[in-house]
């Protein structure tokens, strides 16, 4: 058995839960400023036009894809049966990281952005981004290039299409070459894929990981992970248009980013089923960790059951633009990714330091206060959007009107959003004093 | 060696499947000329407009409004123009609709706000609807204009005496510009009158046919 060190998987998750921190409490402000919209007003760094970009940027960059390159610096040696590559690149990785991260607080709050959905990082940090990438996949693919075990698992392939896809797509999109619609579509080629050849792979990658890990149960079917991996790299990437249908774009453009996400359902549904083979006789009996995972899995499904659903014009016309789609778009990066993230930290921490977790007790409160917490959320605001939306069909509606009748649905959210939010506060106090009880524990030894 | 083994085989695969869709839903659309042929009315921004643009930009007013009249009919009737609208500057009562936005109204976008968002309502057609002090009151205090609306006051765009710094000036500007690449009410009022030959032997006349439209 190798001796793991683990050092830059550890320091990447404490990095991550900070940022969660910090980036989850500033969508509970825009939650507030969506109901009493002079909240913390009269401030420009604090407009909801940029804090918008903060909460987004900072939950996707800062918290979510640190966890994942954490959770990868755990699982890929463990599974390639090597030590990581090197550590010292890891951590210094980490540093790049850390200084695009505070770099996209200043210059978003400063309104220096480039506009473009998840793009709106300045031209300077795309750079450094691309270097920590870069930086990232060397890191992890001189690893597996030196495995022990010729045959790769189901979760180093999807962290290799992660690696590639990921540095192809935000290379390609933050070229300065396109304008107008054109730069609208690659904006979508780029935001789609953002979602489902990024966070999908590399969530899919823990959660092949760590469920078995942590029910103790077998693989369901190896065959389905194959399935899976090449249907995602083969269909996910003709479906950035159907964010802008019945827009200025080609309808032909439409209609094949429409039939192309109603295939989609092929390699979620064999992932959702290789999940639910998986965790098969550990509904009722397992902890937190599990129960993570299987409510990951389940929002899973239901976010990329809607996602197909959406793109049909008939459905199209009523919930794009509306609320609906913020609903939506939180399942699959809360509901889904978060929750596998989660779940694999808390397997993954206690493991690194040799511990056991703090309270297993916080941890349960942390999951059902995020699960439902989340439920109060997305419900809101898909009943909210949908009827919003049916209002917007309806041109004698004043515009004004259907904004006054968000009201309540709003107020539900901005409940809902501080339930998540303690949640997270206390998930990182949990792991808080997890770290600190270790460390505690080892020092005598070192002295 | 069983086909999971070959790590270099599964990197090129992936990116030879990536490369195959992207060519055909960027690459191609990239070359079509009638994505970026700007038509007739289509003019560059001015100098103010683009600064306008930038603090568009800046304040992320895109999150919260698109630039798009989708192409359904109950969105080319909602941001078209009402009867009061046409009475005021055409002189007759009608409802006029706003064209579907059209990829050569974008060609000098740079980046593209098209937005995916609509907590309030679109932009694509909102320049002439109002005049420019409506628009200075809506930025510095929403409510003063559209009571229960829920956009946060611009003040910073202000001075303390509540006079608008030249960044809100141009900011109405490029406001006042949108929609303008394509002469849809004017088209659109020509083509009601085309229909209505009663109309062409002025004194205006008040149609009492359609119905009142929301903005």
């Amino acid at each position: 058995m190798e001796q793991h060190v683990d050092k830059s998987a550890r320091w990447f998750l404490y990095t991550a839960i900070t940022f969660f921190l910090v980036t989850i409490l500033i969508g509970l402000i825009m939650a507030i400023k969506f109901v009493a919209p002079e909240f913390l007003g009269g401030i420009a760094a604090l407009g909801v036009g940029r804090i918008r970009v903060i909460h987004t940027n900072g939950v996707l960059f800062g918290w979510l894809l640190a966890a994942d390159m954490g959770l990868c610096f755990y699982i890929v040696p463990r599974l390639a049966g090597v030590k990581l590559w090197s550590e010292k690149l890891g951590l210094a990785t980490l540093g790049v990281w850390v200084v695009v991260l505070l770099g996209a607080v200043v210059t978003l709050a400063a309104g220096d952005t480039q506009a473009r959905e998840y793009l709106e990082l300045n031209v300077w940090l795309d750079i450094l981004v691309t270097i920590a990438w870069v930086m990232f996949g060397l890191n992890i693919f001189m690893t597996i290039a030196r495995r022990r075990h010729a045959n790769m698992y189901a979760s180093l392939w999807y962290i290799m299409g992660t690696l590639l896809w990921t540095a192809i797509l935000w290379i390609v999109a933050n070229l300065p070459v396109y304008s107008g619609v054109n730069d609208a579509n690659v904006n979508w080629w780029f935001g789609h894929n953002a979602v489902g050849l990024i966070f999908t792979p590399v969530g899919l990658a823990i959660a092949y990981y760590f469920i078995p890990k942590s029910t103790g149960n077998p693989l369901y079917s190896h065959k389905l992970s194959l399935i899976g991996f090449w249907t995602i790299a083969f269909l996910y990437i003709w479906n950035g248009a159907h964010h802008i249908i019945f827009g200025p774009i080609p309808v032909w453009l439409q209609t094949v980013a429409i039939l192309f996400s109603i295939s989609l359902l092929i390699p979620v549904w064999t992932a959702v089923t290789n999940f639910y083979g998986t965790l098969r006789g550990k509904w009722a009996s397992g902890n937190y960790v599990v129960k993570f995972f299987i409510a990951g899995t389940t929002f899973y499904l239901l976010t990329c059951f809607q996602g197909p659903m959406h793109s049909l014009r008939t459905v199209n016309m009523i919930v794009s633009k509306t609320d609906w789609i913020v609903g939506h778009a939180h399942m699959a990066v809360f509901g889904a990714f978060t929750f596998f993230a989660i779940g694999g930290i808390y397997f993954a921490l206690p493991k690194i330091l040799k511990t056991d977790l703090f309270s297993a007790k916080l941890a349960e409160w942390h999951f059902w206060l995020s699960f439902v917490g989340f439920l109060g959320f997305a419900i809101s605001l898909w009943i909210g959007g949908f009827v919003q939306g049916l209002q917007w069909m309806d041109p004698t509606i004043a515009f004004l009107d259907t904004v006054k009748a968000m009201f309540p649905y709003y107020m539900v959210r901005m409940f809902s959003a501080i339930l998540m939010v303690t949640a997270q506060v206390i998930f990182a106090y949990n792991i808080f004093k997890t770290v600190r009880g270790a460390s505690a524990r080892v020092q005598p030894a070192v002295a | 060696m069983k086909l999971e083994a070959k790590a270099f085989l599964l990197v090129v695969v992936v990116a030879a499947f990536m490369f195959l869709g992207s060519y055909f839903t960027m690459v191609v659309p990239l070359s079509d000329p009638t994505l970026n042929d700007p038509g007739k009315d289509a003019k560059p921004y001015t100098a103010l407009e683009l600064q306008g643009r930038q603090t568009y930009i800046s304040e992320g007013c895109v999150y919260c409004h698109t630039q798009q009249v989708r192409s359904l009919l109950e969105e080319t009737q909602r941001y078209g123009m009402g009867e009061e609208e046409t009475f005021k500057r055409f002189g007759i009562r009608a409802l006029i609709q706003a064209p579907p936005s059209q990829p050569g109204e974008y060609v000098f976008d740079k980046p593209h706000l098209l937005g995916t968002r609509r907590t309030g309502p679109d932009l694509g057609r909102v320049g002439g609807k109002y005049d420019n002090t409506w628009h200075l009151n809506h930025l510095r205090d929403p409510r003063s204009t559209s009571p229960g609306s829920i956009m946060p006051s611009y003040t910073w765009l202000f001075t303390k005496a509540g006079q608008p710094t030249p960044d809100a000036i141009a900011l109405v500007a490029y406001l006042q510009k949108l929609g303008s690449n394509i002469k849809w009410r004017e088209e659109g009022v020509a083509q009601y009158k085309m229909l209505h030959p009663e109309l062409q032997q002025a004194p205006p006349v008040v149609a009492q046919t359609a119905k009142e439209v929301a903005p």
